[in-house]
């Protein structure tokens, strides 16, 4: 290619072939929760395509925690958030949640999100311990249903998040600090002034 | 402890980082993933940014300011090792390179934390974070892709056994290699190489991959001593092309 | 980021009639209170038709609008630029990636929409079909097709889908530093030397024609939009958003001492509109019909890098991959 891009130019020629269509190359999708600050609540942010859990988290932080402010970060596969119904007006999702019988069986972590507002995100509502999805959104109509309304529900089991380990939490320590991505660092008022000055 | 000694070793950590940075910089807006394109770049910033301490520090003690040094200086005057000016060819290429060069780096800030040239101990300290990523990042894609298909396996396996004879040219020693070690600035780079080794056949074992045997291997060196490859001289020339528009001019 | 000039193909009215009229009333009874409508909720074929198209020509513009910026990567001066706009053009691959997941959530597939791009099936914003021949041109793009993107993303982020609203909260909020610095560009070459000062008069009188057919044909020729707008998909005229682009940036433009290569450009004091010579669509629709500069590049590009790409998805790809809708 005969491009204004140096880059462009260097790029090797690949021919496009009239073979047979190529089956897209799908990556299923995992769900990003960012701790803002120390002590705020996890919030979801998005979703990134990867091939599975851990590259998930390596790519996450990057498309999700490369701005603005960061202490943690997690990832979970799609397939692995449990999902109420999506209510509105001023119905809560927690009436359609059913009694569950408590089990004596064994019990694990589940992190319960909140829907408070629709169109914005989903916020952590706390943790609860439950012998399923199921069972866990029932302890958290319980103990974390406050009676405020709840449009969505989201039950998510322990074991199958990626969390941040106590270690890498110096992934973000740099963050604050990387001003030049920042407007405050683009400034021109002086400069304009002193032009404007001069030129008038 | 001369102050050249010093200077040597912030430069040549510089030069890498810089032209590194740069190289990596390319593949912004064309990676192979959007996601990956994304951390690609951050990793590449993170270079540029940490280039640009290692600057401000020798400006500190003398040097011209970092744009004028980054900007101005021709081949023969860059410290860097040939491994980072070699053009990106394609991904395998990038990520091996990514992964034998940041993994030295690492263990090289990781022993600067200990230097008794207190600048260098605070900012290996800083970016301890930022060099944790890069190494998970390389680490993660390396184990992916050395062991997933028979294609991804055997271009990254050419692509290591092009890019170890440079690689191990990031470890040529300083005219000064003595005096760094003896003053506490830098353990020197017998070290940490040795250290590398380590670690990189650490991860390479968790692949279908194998390490090319360092005892028969001829290192390409030279880059230390402002011998470069055909590929630097263009580099500069495209990385200060604005700037060589009028070098007095405010951008 | 460039969210605007959409291309919005003449809607087939009777298709909204098909739909059961009791649930149609109420869709539209949530959008007028101002509640938005989630993935799951009951929609419209029309409205998650048109809600795919324009999100995807969003997504499409983003990726597509590194390019151009893309250009001046390697050549930015001094530390302060490179950095700047390693980071910039970073962030339209980021606004890319979240777009076309909130795309993916009325049911196209990321990897159908790349597809649809390369193939020439979907369009992205015409601005990008021009070249960047100078550094200066690279910040016009940054400062003003900046501008005018936000213009469009503020008000799309009131409109009615909850997906696309967060994705460009989140975008709005990373493209306050672009605008910033593109600015801070342009005021370094305006209060610069001569020779700065000449690059970007002649960037200025190259891009000022694309700038006019941002925001999309005169809503005299417009294609009608009104149930679009109705359903809170559209939130504003072409002309209001670019009126609106023109009232903040053009004084901006003139205080830095350029002219704009239009004589009849000037406030009319009594409609309190901006009047302009009408700008040329012919020429609009024969660039985005593909007979643009660069609109064959642009396109190469794209397909070399998912060619080049296509052996690293292979290996990353899982045994049993299975695709999954995202969320929200």
């Amino acid at each position: 290619m005969n491009s204004l891009d140096p880059r462009v130019n260097r790029l090797p020629e690949i021919v496009e072939t009239e073979s047979h269509k190529v089956p897209l190359d799908q990556f299923g999708t995992f769900e990003v929760f960012v701790e803002p600050k120390e002590g705020k609540p996890f919030q979801h942010e998005g979703c990134v395509h990867a091939p599975n859990l851990e590259m998930a988290y390596v790519l996450a932080k990057e498309a999700f925690t490369r701005r603005f402010t960061c202490t943690s970060l997690y990832v979970v596969d799609t397939q692995d958030v449990y999902v109420s119904p999506m209510t509105e007006g001023d119905k809560n999702a927690y009436d359609s949640i059913p009694e569950v019988a408590d089990d004596a069986g064994d019990k694990t972590s589940f992190e319960i999100y909140h829907l408070i507002k629709r169109g914005k995100q989903h916020v952590h509502a706390g943790s609860v311990s439950a012998a399923n999805d199921l069972h866990a959104m029932a302890i958290a109509k319980t103990t974390l249903n406050t009676g405020k309304t709840v449009y969505n529900i989201w039950a998510i089991r322990n074991d199958k998040i990626r969390f941040t380990t106590p270690e890498e939490k110096d992934l973000w320590i740099t963050l604050p600090e990387k001003k030049f991505r920042d407007a405050s660092e683009y400034k021109g008022g002086v400069k304009l002034k002193n032009f404007l000055e001069k030129t008038n | 402890m001369s102050e050249l000694a010093l200077k040597e070793l912030l430069y040549k950590m510089a030069d890498d980082q810089l032209i590194l940075g740069h190289r990596n910089s390319e593949w912004t807006g064309m990676g192979p993933l959007l996601e990956e394109d994304i951390a690609f770049s951050s990793m590449a910033q993170d270079k540029i940014g940490q280039s640009l301490a290692l600057y401000t520090i020798l400006h500190q003690l003398g040097e011209r300011d970092p744009d004028t040094v980054a900007f101005t200086r021709n081949a023969s005057q860059f410290h860097n090792c040939q491994l980072v000016e070699l053009p990106n060819a394609e991904y395998d290429f990038s990520l091996i390179r990514h992964f034998l060069y940041d993994t030295a780096e690492a263990i090289r800030f990781e022993a600067l934390t200990r230097s008794s040239y207190e600048p260098l101990a605070q900012l290996a300290a800083k970016i301890r974070g930022e060099l944790r990523y890069h190494t998970l990042h390389a680490n993660t894609w390396i184990k992916q892709l050395g062991s997933a298909t028979p294609e991804s396996i055997e271009r990254l396996q050419k692509s290591l056994a092009y890019a170890l004879p440079f690689a191990v040219g990031i470890f040529e020693e300083s005219p000064y290699e003595k005096e760094i070690i003896a003053s506490g600035i830098f353990e020197g780079e017998q070290k940490i190489k040795e250290k590398w080794l380590a670690q990189i056949q650490k991860i390479l074992a968790q692949t279908s991959m194998y390490l090319p045997d360092i005892k028969i291997i001829q290192p390409i060196v030279g880059g230390r001593m402002g011998k470069h490859s055909e590929h630097l001289q263009p580099l500069l020339d495209e990385m200060s092309e604005v700037f060589n528009i009028d070098p007095t001019a405010e951008w | 980021m460039y969210g605007g000039g959409n291309t919005f193909e003449g809607i087939k009215i009777d298709s909204i009639a098909q739909e059961d009229p009791a649930k149609l009333a109420e869709f539209e009874s949530r959008i007028a209170r101002g509640e938005k409508i989630e993935p799951t909720d009951w929609m419209p074929q029309l409205y998650r038709k048109q809600l795919i198209r324009m999100i995807e020509q969003h997504a499409h513009s983003e990726i597509i609008g590194a390019l151009p910026e893309g250009t001046w990567i390697t050549r930015a001066p001094g530390f302060k630029r490179k950095m700047a706009l390693m980071a910039k053009v970073q962030d339209e691959v980021g606004h890319a990636q979240l777009l076309y997941s909130a795309a993916e959530t009325l049911g196209k597939s990321r990897e159908q929409m790349i597809d649809d791009l390369i193939t020439g099936k979907s369009k992205y914003s015409n601005v990008f079909n021009y070249p960047t021949f100078t550094w200066a041109d690279c910040c016009f793009i940054s400062w003003l097709v900046d501008a005018g993107a936000i213009v469009n993303q503020l008000a799309n982020a009131k409109g009615s889908y909850g997906p696309y609203c967060r994705a460009l909260d989140r975008i709005c909020a990373e493209e306050s530093f672009h605008l910033k610095y593109g600015h801070h560009c342009v005021i370094y070459l305006a209060s610069g030397t001569q020779k700065q000062r000449d690059m970007f008069q002649e960037a200025l009188n190259r891009w000022w024609p694309p700038m006019m057919h941002f925001f999309g044909p005169s809503d005299k020729i417009s294609t009608h939009t009104e149930v679009l707008m109705r359903w809170k998909v559209k939130m504003g005229t072409n002309d209001d958003m670019r009126n609106q682009f023109l009232d903040m940036y053009v004084p901006k433009i003139w205080e830095l001492g350029f002219t704009i290569p239009d004589p009849n450009l000037k406030k009319n004091t009594e409609t309190g509109r901006w009047d302009y010579t009408e700008p040329d669509w012919e020429e609009f629709k024969r660039v985005i019909n593909g007979d643009g500069p660069c609109n064959k590049e642009r396109l190469e590009v794209r397909r070399v890098a998912e060619e080049r790409g296509k052996w690293v998805r292979e290996a990353l790809k899982a045994p049993k991959a299975t695709y999954v809708t995202p969320l929200a």
